[in-house]
């Protein structure tokens, strides 16, 4: 049953809500540590609030964009995600943060371009995806290679930076869009292993990625060194128990949670809010995949159905790769937890997406209310 | 129909996708439930274990007293310098603000403000002074704590016995270190949690620590007045004979209480640091040195005792130089015939030797074992000597002749005048004691040591033969005539003792002693003196029985020991002998 209303409800309430969640824990998590580097426990709280309006605002913008336009910025908008990638890595323009360079800056704001590269990703397989007939699909030199052609330079200009977890996100990304577009399964499987070959590859080229698996594997091993913020992230959630320690009376974040505003959003949520909190923003979380779905499956044209799809498997993966690293079932990569997690430019590209879902849910058609 | 055909194959698939998500947030939830319900006991215990940092603080130790009450080592209470680094604003100002006065270099003070610790001592045991002067700074992140420190308030005054201890109050030497568990108290640990603000703070506060967990206090068999007049007379002939080291020893001979225990060079252990490590060491206990003529008392009482020798046989003491085997003894003097009190009186090797002869040596090795040599006394003092002599078997019949006066043989100069008590008492070998009395921080006792019979060495009727003997010593034409204390008869024997060195016995540096007893026929005080290596003066009764007229007078005096005409035996000391329970337990001992 598709009840357009209620999923548009769903769409448009829900990621505020968690917005407004991630405000107050990132005032909790960040209020110490924002009075010490700033002389302004709020900094973080009031920076966030900010691109949280402007991601409302940049939502209410795109919902009332018919998504057909997309189709048109497809390309354009690829085009500028590689320029922008190319231009962060020129010395000089790109700014290093931690041994990585993922950030412009734009005047007293910064600009994260791998976000908007995600985004251009969804609208490029999207647009592409649903120009061709399914039968079509199945030929290798029509469904898989030219996507490939397209994402792939955009994943290595990501992975120089270097970001493999958002590199690998739209590998899967991209392997997730084919499989629903119907590609031959043994390409499927084909592409899997390829995949995991180069993952394979990437991670025992670095030695720190290696470190990182081991560390996933057993961080207990080293707790004080490299399993350090993994324990400490368990310990903040077991410190939580099932009621939680009560907003603003977590320890964990206080010196010994690596950067608990941003990736480890979630321990401070575990710890504060307990085992309730986690599940109340899981529930969140499903209900924003599952409303994304049924708007793809309703939507009016193929365009909407894979751009619908392609925004919520982002939206998804994101989601669940952050938890399984929060909570040890993943290594540990630099993805943040949508809607929650400090962050601009993630914030309005999420914003944005689910402003888009809202546009293609407006022209779905009416399926079983008919 | 085939975009129909292929929007329900995409449909198949996203439902397939959707399932998927729904599979991968269940996980995600399984492993909350995981973290947060079924191990959060266990987290929660890891995490507080890191939160909580703990900072060891000793209690107050334990006083230790003498005899009467007086303070021989307390502890007096100081304050420590503490910082919280992160707490600390301006870390370069206040560590150019604390130098100067800690007197410490600005590089280690920044160090210590800098630390990714939580709490650092900045410095231990400020003085005052310093404290008030940090104190006006106001520096956020810097405290005090109480701590206490140890203070020997007499100085000098049994510093050997009393020892020390280190800078965290554990007992290093004698009675500090034998005691440190009683005296020391329960250490207490002050946790300090993270508050708020990610500070730590002190869970309980910093009160001083309570009353049950101070130390125990001792109070020792030492009487400081008369340790003093030992040190006091003992320094002397130590400086008047130029010599190395002495030891003097005074203990009650009826209970085995040791009353002095003076070692020289004396040594201040408030300075501990300027002093010289030679001069801590309880050389009365410590070190073993050969008795010489003062043993020939155990040798001939041993000998009367069994019946071998009566007092009145006569013995050829061969005009100086007796041959035995490729040896020869000699004797300070030329003797013809002596009987058995005048070869102790003039102290002649040729006679004790002879004597012992007839004693046999399997028999004057089980009583030099019985009068307490070559073992341990057992007085609660680290690192006591046992002495020892040639096994049995290698014992030659020169080396027996040997033992008799006092070479071949190495004793402790405590082993001496417990042995030298037990014939002023009439035969009994008290074990030798130090403290009396351990109390706890409110005054209840928590052990009281009463006098302890080791064994009957002699009957009363030799200890009395003996003792008789030992007065000539000291009477006009003895060799311990200078030992004689104005209005008291004195029992004892002198003894010089050439120093093993380099392979031989060396003709330059002696031990001088002398051992003895006061009032000779009812004996308040045991007394040995020992001065090593003098320069002048070398032999015992003209260096050492001095000092023990000296300081047997000055005592005898302090204590109101009325002058002779006394009853035989003081029937107080007694009446304590016999009123307190005896271990009689090693009595058969052999």
């Amino acid at each position: 049953m598709y009840n357009k209303s209620l999923t548009q409800s769903v769409i448009l309430f829900v990621p505020v809500i968690l917005v407004g969640l991630g405000i107050m824990m990132i005032y909790s998590a960040s209020s110490i540590a924002a009075a010490e580097r700033f002389h302004d426990g709020m900094y973080f709280l009031k920076k966030q609030a900010l691109f949280g309006l402007c991601g409302i605002g940049c939502m209410l913008v795109m919902m009332r964009i018919p998504y057909g336009f997309f189709k048109r910025c497809a390309y354009p908008l690829w085009g500028a995600s590689i320029g922008l990638l190319v231009l962060v890595l020129i010395p000089g323009i790109g700014v290093k943060v931690g041994g990585a360079v993922r950030w412009l800056h734009l005047g007293p704001l910064s600009f994260q371009p791998a976000e908007l590269a995600k985004l251009s990703v969804v609208i490029l397989l999207a647009y592409c995806l649903a120009k061709k007939e399914n039968e079509r699909l199945k030929d290798f030199s029509i469904g898989v290679l030219p996507h490939l052609l397209l994402v792939m330079p955009m994943c290595l200009l990501i992975v120089i930076q270097p970001d493999f977890g958002t590199c690998m996100m739209i590998v899967v990304l991209l392997f997730v869009m084919l499989f629903a577009a119907g590609i031959k399964k043994r390409f499927v499987l084909g592409l899997g292993s390829i995949g995991l070959v180069a993952a394979a590859l990437l991670i025992a080229a670095k030695s720190y990625r290696m470190e990182r698996l081991m560390t996933f594997l057993d961080p207990w091993k080293d707790s004080t060194g490299a399993g350090f913020q993994i324990v400490q992230s368990f310990l903040a959630f077991g410190s939580g128990g099932f009621f939680g320690a009560g907003i603003g009376r977590g320890t964990q974040k206080l010196l010994y949670l690596p950067e608990p505003h941003t990736d480890f959003i979630l321990a401070v949520i575990g710890e504060e809010m307990g085992f309730i909190g986690v599940v109340f923003v899981i529930g969140l979380f499903v209900t924003i995949v599952a409303c994304g779905i049924k708007i793809a499956m309703n939507s009016y044209d193929l365009f909407g159905t894979y751009l619908a799809l392609g925004i919520i498997v982002l939206i998804g993966l994101q989601t669940v790769i952050n938890m399984g690293v929060v909570m040890g079932l993943l290594p540990t990569k630099g993805i943040p937890l949508p809607f929650l997690s400090y962050g601009g430019t993630a914030l309005l590209v999420d914003m944005s997406c689910m402003g888009i879902l809202l546009s293609i849910s407006e022209q779905c058609h009416f399926m079983g209310k008919a | 129909m085939v975009k129909m055909k292929s929007r329900n194959e995409l449909s198949r698939n996203i439902s397939f996708i959707a399932m998927g998500f729904m599979v991968l947030f269940s996980i995600a939830t399984l492993r909350a439930y995981f973290l947060q319900v079924l191990k959060s006991g266990e987290l929660t215990e890891l995490i507080q274990s890191q939160y909580r940092t703990s900072v060891e603080l000793m209690p107050h130790r334990g006083t230790v007293y003498d005899r009467n009450g007086a303070e021989l080592a307390a502890s007096i209470e100081v304050e420590s310098l503490y910082a919280h680094p992160g707490l600390i604003r301006d870390t370069r100002a206040a560590a150019k603000l604390l130098a100067p006065i800690l007197d410490l270099p600005l590089h280690a003070v920044y160090r210590d403000l800098t630390s990714s610790k939580p709490f650092v001592w900045v410095q231990r045991k400020v003085t005052p002074t310093q404290a008030e002067q940090i104190r006006a700074l106001k520096i956020e992140g810097l405290g005090f704590l109480k701590e206490s420190q140890r203070f020997y308030p007499q100085k000098e005054i049994a510093a050997q016995v009393l020892g020390f201890v280190g800078v965290d109050s554990q007992g290093l030497e004698g009675i500090e270190r034998q005691y440190d568990s009683i005296i020391k108290g329960k250490s207490r640990k002050l946790f300090a949690d993270r508050d708020a603000k990610g500070r730590h703070v002190f869970v309980e506060g910093l009160q001083p620590s309570d009353q049950s967990r101070q130390g125990n206090d001792l109070l020792l068999s030492l009487d400081k007045n008369i340790q003093y007049i030992a040190e006091k007379e003992l320094q002397a002939a130590v400086t008047l004979s130029q010599a190395k080291s002495g030891t003097a020893i005074v203990m009650d001979p009826w209970t085995g209480e040791v009353l002095a225990s003076a070692v020289c060079p004396l040594f201040n252990p408030n300075q501990r640091s300027e002093t010289d490590p030679d001069a801590w060491r309880n050389r009365a206990i410590t070190d073993i040195y050969e008795p010489g003529s003062t043993f020939k008392t155990f040798s001939i009482a041993s000998a009367i005792e069994e019946g071998t020798v009566k007092p009145t046989d006569m013995f050829f003491c061969e005009n100086g130089a007796y041959h035995i085997a490729s040896h020869v003894i000699h004797d300070h003097g030329s003797y013809g015939w002596l009987d058995v009190a005048n070869i102790i009186k003039h102290s002649s090797n040729i006679g004790a030797s002879k004597i012992s002869r007839q004693l046999g040596k399997e028999q004057l090795y089980q009583y030099i074992r019985r009068f307490g040599f070559t073992a341990e006394t057992g007085i609660s003092l680290p690192a006591e000597q046992s002495g020892f002599m040639p096994s049995l078997k290698n014992c030659s019949e020169h080396t027996q002749g040997a033992i008799s006066f006092g070479q071949s043989i190495t004793v402790t100069p405590l082993q001496m005048v417990t042995a030298y008590s037990s014939i002023a008492n009439g035969g009994m070998l008290m074990q030798p004691q130090i403290v009396k009395r351990i109390v706890d921080s409110t005054g209840a006792v928590v052990k009281q040591n009463t006098p302890v019979m080791k064994r009957r060495v002699i009957s009363e009727k030799t200890a009395g033969i003996m003792r008789d003997m030992l007065k000539q010593v000291v009477a006009p034409g003895g060799t311990g005539t200078k030992a004689a204390v104005e209005g008291y008869v004195v029992a004892g024997k002198t003894g010089t003792s050439q120093k093993i060195d380099q392979g031989g016995y060396s003709h330059s540096k002696v031990m001088a002693s002398f051992a003895g007893f006061v009032p000779a026929d009812a004996p308040r005080l045991a007394i040995i003196v020992l001065v090593d290596e003098p320069q002048r003066m070398k032999f015992g009764g003209e260096i050492a029985a001095p000092a023990f007229s000296r300081m047997a007078n000055a005592i005898l005096n302090y204590l109101h020991v009325p002058p002779d005409a006394a009853p035989a035996q003081d029937p107080g000391l007694l009446k304590e002998i016999r009123t307190e329970p005896v271990k009689l337990a090693k009595l058969d001992e052999a």
